[in-house]
């Protein structure tokens, strides 16, 4: 397998403080990689760092090859390299139909002279992506809901409008941040199959962090552990937990 | 000439000074961009014209009442304007319209009350310090030092007093500053009462400085005070010291005719719009102040 | 003194209403879509004004052509000020364009030879002869007060305005509603989830500011028309509060509330000329022109207060935050 992400020895500090120091790592085309590290290890900032909410000091991300680090997080997200948020980031005053139709990629009816002129090919797009947005919409169970502000879902359901929102972009790779956090043991199931099936079907790479270190182990294709910055150890489940630097740093006893 | 526009500089930007440090301070406790601060200021110099031409009173007295009058003011105004708004989780777009709309009703008032005409206030207009080649007129020697000791003093109660610490407390984080302790309904009034007097000092001073004043006075001050705080960095009270001293210099010596002739005078407040904007686009934290982190 | 049963004042009032709607129009598409707090509308009005008149009277340019070309100045002076300013906090992006139409404002005022100074567009020829922009266009009112048959000028104009100020209404409420206006609503709600779905956040402002004040430059051009004349100080910041006032009293988020807010403003605005009961009786007609403008400042701090959704918001959707 080909690695179609690389952080290379990047770096991003917080006044004095190294959040992420000289992180090196890849993620195979294909698999299901899962970042974890105690908190404070520097996860959530390589997320923001590698997604281009923030900008890296030294160190390169390559999608396919290709540099991101100096990218924008739309040119980023363009290129394939799509993230969801800690928190849901729910546009609370659009419906939750909207809220989906948002992820469509390179949709003509976004460009101003198109919108208005409506065109043939905006108006089939725009019925393509309603269509897939509705799929979505279904498989996230959502689709009771579709006409509703998305101010009206629970928590858990933000999750999975998020998750609905990104896969609309037809990703290349998914960075998800604490998917399951929050969301209730049934969805949590559901979720995690959506993630698998994804694999599956659509070739979906995905980078994921997560604290449920049971669901980690089972899942993942590979493991990449961070503490204080770097990262100290990448693997197979099975050989991470063994590794003595993890337990030192993190897991204390295996799981 | 050079030496007396630097002068005129540090006339300008020791007033603009103190009101910047007024709007600072309620900016940085209370998130507050308070458009009616000019228009607070015109009332101050409003009040001092009554009691000084009116009464007869001495232009210091006067300027104590006036000061004791604005501080009233501010504090009326956040029981009946801000902390309704507050309750109501008003949000910054709300707050700012909200001072805007007051503004008007201020500005209003007093052309209503004391009417359109340009006033001044009864001192020696005659009294003149010679420095060398540089010329003062009285009231602008006494506005520059009055405005330094004045900025000194605030500095000193917001550095060292435990007042201080308290409003730096509520400006960094007003929820921990509440966990904390620290009774942060009282520390509003007091930053209103600061606030206050020291627009009721900077709009009798920049009266004093201007000799005539109209209802718009303090209205048409107020962009160059924006400019001054964000110059200085929102929040600290020697980065407003600076922000106005480097505005006030600026906008004179921008006139110098030994800089590519100097520009017009008829433009020295585009100059201090100039700056802002410029200062916004290349150092948004302030000359002084540090970057937050996101 | 025109009295408070007088058609022809209501027809002014109406034309002036109009005249708003397109100039709250602009920030509605900036701030209710795009977010955008734009403090210093008034100078993309101005924009618009000035070269049109300029055109005509310097440059000697048909009516119509100098139209155009002054809303696309606008426009273009929107994209110069959104360029750098765009990427600012919201509370810095407020003050920087205040600050720059304080610029405009002030160069107006002094630029004599370019726009005729405080004098206003009357000193836009050669001294000595009193500037007119406006022939072209009383021709065309006059042969169309005749064409409609209508009864005066002021009610040609009323049609006229309204015409355009709908037109422009139900355009941009189309526009909201297609896939672009959609990109522009979620960027207002958290532009950084815009971004992180592909979305080119800057792009879309810059739109948005462009579009806006091409809308305030068409408001300029039309606010010329209708008095002939105008100065520098017709454009002072208090026109710019006024458009937020309209825009906010009918509801944020919606371009068909824009006009009923413009009219409620309007007729209030004028209204109040008529107050002639206690207490307003107790004033003469100039200290009632500044209660009629703490009318309107209380209004503001009544609307913020009590009803941030306006007229026609509903509360769920977009309130003033």
């Amino acid at each position: 397998m080909s690695a179609l992400l690389e952080v290379e020895g990047l770096v991003r500090r917080f006044g004095g403080v190294r959040a992420v120091d000289g992180a090196t790592f890849a993620v195979d085309e294909g698999s299901i990689t899962s970042l974890i590290g105690p908190n404070g290890a520097g996860k959530s900032t390589l997320f923001n760092v590698v997604s281009g909410f923030l900008r890296a000091e030294a160190g390169h991300v390559l999608l396919a090859g290709r540099r991101m680090e100096r990218r924008p997080v739309y040119a980023i997200a363009r290129a394939g390299l799509v993230r969801t948020f800690q928190t849901p980031r729910t546009l609370e005053r659009m419906t939750v139909r909207e809220n989906v139709l948002l992820g469509a990629v390179r949709h003509p009816g976004e460009r101003l002279p198109l919108a208005i002129l409506r065109p043939g090919s905006v108006r089939r797009r725009e019925r393509s992506a309603r269509a897939r947005a509705d799929e979505l919409l279904a498989l996230v169970r959502l689709e009771s809901h579709a006409d509703a502000l998305a101010a009206t879902l629970s928590g858990g359901q933000r999750k999975l409008l998020d998750f609905a929102r990104v896969l609309m972009t037809g990703p290349r790779l998914l960075l998800l941040d604490e998917p399951m956090a929050g969301v209730n043991p049934t969805l949590r199931a559901q979720l995690l199959e959506h993630v698998l099936a994804l694999r599956e079907h659509e070739g979906v790479t995905v980078l994921l962090v997560e604290h449920d270190l049971e669901l980690v182990m089972r899942v993942s294709d590979s493991v990449v552990v961070m503490n204080e910055g770097r990262v100290i150890a990448t693997g197979l489940p099975a050989t991470v937990r063994e590794d003595p630097r993890v337990v030192d740093a993190y897991l204390g006893t295996p799981p | 000439m050079f030496l007396q526009l630097a002068a005129n500089g540090l006339v300008t930007g020791t007033v603009f000074a103190i009101a910047a440090v007024g709007v600072s301070l309620v900016y940085g406790v209370l998130r507050l961009v308070n458009f009616a601060y000019g228009d607070v200021m015109t009332f101050g110099a409003f009040v001092a014209v009554l009691f000084n031409t009116r009464f007869g009173l001495q232009m210091v007295v006067a300027a104590a009442l006036a000061m004791v009058a604005t501080a009233i003011l501010s504090v009326a105004l956040e029981g009946v304007l801000w902390r309704p708004l507050r309750t109501r989780r008003a949000g910054f777009m709300s707050l700012f319209l909200a001072s805007i709309g007051l503004a008007l009703v201020l500005r209003q008032a007093i052309f209503l009350v004391a009417g359109p005409q340009p006033r001044s206030y009864d001192v020696d207009p005659y009294k003149v310090y010679v420095l060398g080649s540089v010329r003062l007129s009285g009231s602008q020697g006494v506005a520059v030092v009055v405005a330094i000791v004045a900025i000194v003093l605030v500095g000193i109660m917001l550095g060292a007093s435990s007042l201080g610490r308290v409003l730096r407390a509520v400006a960094d984080d007003r929820s921990l500053a509440a966990v904390a302790g620290i009774d942060t309904g009282r520390v509003v009034v007091l930053t209103w009462i600061v606030s206050g007097l020291l627009a009721g000092l900077a709009g009798v001073l920049a009266a004093l400085v201007q000799s005539s004043f109209d209802p718009n006075f303090g209205f048409s001050l107020l962009l160059p005070i924006f400019a001054a705080v964000v110059l200085g960095g929102v929040g600290s009270a020697y980065g407003a010291l600076a922000g106005g001293l480097v505005l006030g210099l600026a906008t004179e010596l921008s006139t110098w005719p030994g800089f590519h002739g100097g520009v017009n005078p008829v433009y020295k407040p585009v100059v201090a719009f100039a700056v802002l904007i410029a200062v916004l686009l290349v150092r948004p934290q302030g000359l002084l102040g540090r970057a937050r982190t996101l | 003194m025109s009295t408070i049963a007088s058609g022809e004042f209501w027809a002014f009032v109406g034309v002036v209403a109009g005249i708003y709607t397109l100039l709250g129009l602009g920030l509605q598409l900036e701030f209710g879509f795009g977010g955008l707090l734009n403090f210093g509308h008034v100078a993309f009005m101005a924009i618009g004004a000035y070269t049109m008149a300029i055109l005509v009277v310097k440059a000697g340019w048909s009516l119509w052509l100098a139209a155009v070309l002054a809303i696309l100045a606008a426009a273009l002076a929107g994209v110069v000020v959104g360029l750098p300013t765009l990427r600012l906090r919201a509370d810095y992006f407020a003050i920087a364009t205040i600050a720059f139409s304080e610029i405009v404002r002030y160069v107006a005022t002094n630029e004599d030879r370019l726009t005729g100074g405080s004098q206003g567009t009357i000193n836009l020829a050669a001294t000595g002869e009193a500037a007119s922009y406006n022939g072209e266009w009383e021709r065309f009112q006059s042969w169309l007060q005749s064409a409609l048959h209508l009864g005066s000028k002021d009610a040609t104009m009323l049609v006229v305005v309204w015409l355009v100020a709908l037109l422009a209404c139900s355009g941009l409420w189309a526009a909201g509603r297609t896939p672009w206006g959609r990109v522009l609503r979620a960027i207002r709600e958290d532009e950084d989830a815009a971004a992180s779905l592909g979305k080119n956040v800057f792009a879309f402002k810059l739109q948005a500011l462009a579009l806006g004040s091409a809308l305030a430059g068409l408001a300029g051009c039309f606010y010329a028309w209708q008095f002939s004349f105008f100065s520098p100080n017709d454009f002072a910041p208090l026109l710019t509060f006024f458009a937020w006032m309209i825009v906010i009293l009918g509801g944020l988020g919606r371009f068909f509330a824009v006009p009923v807010g413009a009219v409620v403003f309007g007729v209030l605005f004028a209204g109040t000329r008529f107050f002639d009961f206690a207490p307003f009786a107790w004033f003469d007609s100039a200290e009632r022109a500044y209660l009629r403008l703490i009318v309107i400042g209380l209004a503001i701090i009544g609307l913020v207060l009590f009803r941030p959704q306006g007229l026609l918001g509903r509360r769920e959707e977009l309130v003033l935050e």
